[in-house]
């Protein structure tokens, strides 16, 4: 036997541990049993182990919460609304299917100044909404830009219920303010009021923090009749929009695919770089087209500017 | 699960993620906000918890996700500590401490203490494997499912922990073990 080559005890010995645990399994466990019959040392070793870990884990727990945090964690359970319990996915599928026509509403139109932020929510399902643009410009294809793709995979992953929100809160000024701090950019997202009567027609969900090239980029859910609209920001000097097809309109170049059947749009502006995902269909375009040519629209898109 | 169930079931956790938090922030006013956060985004999110998995593993990996994240918001990423970084002939001061003391006898009476001190001077990434494992009893697979990294990982990584423990922890512990 060489110097190097291991014995039957060397081999056990590097399992003890594993034994310990409770991670031999099958025929390992047997063969390891088996050992440890026929050599006392290895038996030794063993009960050595054993009695060392057992003093570790004597020592639990560790800590003990003080009582103060049990009772607002008592309150946080007994007061917290149950969740929805089937996928978000699912849910908008049923939703779809149950009211097929749901977003092509008339009232859909009626108040312009919501029509103004479903319009620039909507961008993303708009390609053709550029052609009836006044200085629209339209080249080639080309590939996908990294934060399109991002976003859409930011997109897909809060569906699928990998990305909790860190803010649940359907005030944009208080969404705003979380994210004060926490992202290199200021984000004001815009605070649009429902007239008397008027049925609201998106709702804002919450915000969290997605990483992107070893900085926080700001994503925003947003819900426009059940359908899930995300909204990712950073900063331009993080991200330039880029890929796809662009469209330049009133003075800005916005870059527009379909990447999974999702409709993708990505722009800057102002030292911000944005990207709407959702997969509204192409109606969407006329009423996008209706408000954009208002003044809401622009005041939207103003007040996401980062602060100077 | 119903969830008045869940919410129960959840509680029963309470203890377990707040050493867990203590572990991983070595702050009383942290470790709080930490369990807190958890338990919100827990009741939160308890529709998308699958029939069949582990409610305790799956708490500890909301605890460790916000933690991470909190860590990354105040240092634009995790600041962990190199696990090879460490020179092996690097001294623990905490031994010294404990070699000098000369309240060392009393010390080691207090059993948990000395576990603690000694968990409070391990690497970070060391300390949380021999915390989920020893402490806890999770199995070395809902442990890499919770720091999100292989099942080989956490075996080496879980070895070197437990050596750097039994240095720190120094002979007492053997002699204890043995009385």
């Amino acid at each position: 036997m060489s110097e190097t080559e291991m014995t039957p005890c060397d081999h056990i010995r590097g399992q003890i541990a594993f034994y310990l645990d409770d991670e031999l399994r099958g025929r390992e466990q047997a063969a390891f049993e088996a050992h440890l019959q026929e050599c006392q040392a290895c038996r030794q070793a063993v009960a050595d182990e054993r009695r060392w870990l057992e003093s570790v884990r004597q020592a639990r727990p560790l800590y003990s919460p003080p009582p103060a945090l049990r009772a607002r964690v008592e309150q946080i359970v007994s007061e917290t609304p149950s969740p929805h319990t089937a996928p978000p996915e699912l849910r908008r599928r049923i939703q779809r299917f149950l009211w097929p026509a749901a977003s092509t509403t008339p009232r859909l139109f009626r108040d312009r100044r919501l029509i103004a932020l479903v319009a620039c929510l909507a961008l993303i399902a708009f390609g053709g909404m550029w052609y009836v643009m006044m200085d629209r410009v339209r080249v080639p294809r080309s590939p996908i830009s990294e934060f399109a793709l991002m976003a859409v995979d930011t997109h897909l992953r809060y569906l699928r219920g990998q990305l909790p929100l860190e803010i649940v809160s359907a005030s944009p000024a208080q969404i705003s303010g979380w994210f004060a701090g926490k992202v290199p950019f200021s984000l004001k997202l815009p605070n649009y009021q429902e007239s008397s009567g008027q049925e609201k027609l998106y709702r804002l969900e919450g915000a969290r923090l997605v990483g992107f090239k070893s900085d926080y980029a700001a994503y925003v859910a947003y819900q426009m009749r059940q359908r899930p609209i995300t909204l990712v920001v950073t900063s331009n000097s993080v991200a330039l929009p880029s890929g796809g097809e662009e469209i330049v309109s009133k003075g800005l170049k916005f870059h527009y695919d379909s990447i999974d059947g999702l409709k993708v749009i990505t722009w800057s502006d102002r030292g911000l770089t944005y990207a709407l995902v959702s997969d509204l269909e192409e109606r969407g375009q006329q009423s996008c087209l209706v408000c954009h040519a208002g003044t809401k629209d622009r005041e939207f898109i103003e007040s996401l500017k980062p602060s100077r | 699960m119903s969830n008045p169930d869940f919410k129960q079931a959840a509680l029963e956790h309470l203890d377990a993620l707040y050493g867990f938090a203590m572990a991983l922030t070595h702050d009383r006013t942290e470790a709080e906000d930490l369990v807190q956060e958890t338990y919100l985004r827990a009741v939160r999110a308890f529709g998308q918890l699958m029939p069949d998995s582990n409610l305790k593993s799956w708490l500890f990996t909301i605890l460790r996700n916000v933690w991470l994240n909190q860590l990354r918001h105040a240092h634009s990423g995790p600041q962990f500590i190199e696990l090879d970084a460490e020179a092996e002939g690097d001294h623990p001061q905490w031994l010294d401490r404990v070699a000098n003391d000369p309240h060392v006898e009393l010390m080691r009476k207090v059993e948990r203490a000395e576990v603690r001190a000694a968990l409070e001077q391990l690497p970070r990434l060391y300390r949380e494997v021999v915390v989920l494992r020893d402490i806890e009893g999770f199995s070395y697979r809902q442990i890499a499912g919770i720091v999100g990294c292989p099942a080989g990982t956490v075996m080496s990584r879980l070895g070197r922990a437990r050596e750097k423990l039994r240095l720190l922890l120094g002979g007492w512990r053997t002699e204890a073990a043995s009385r």
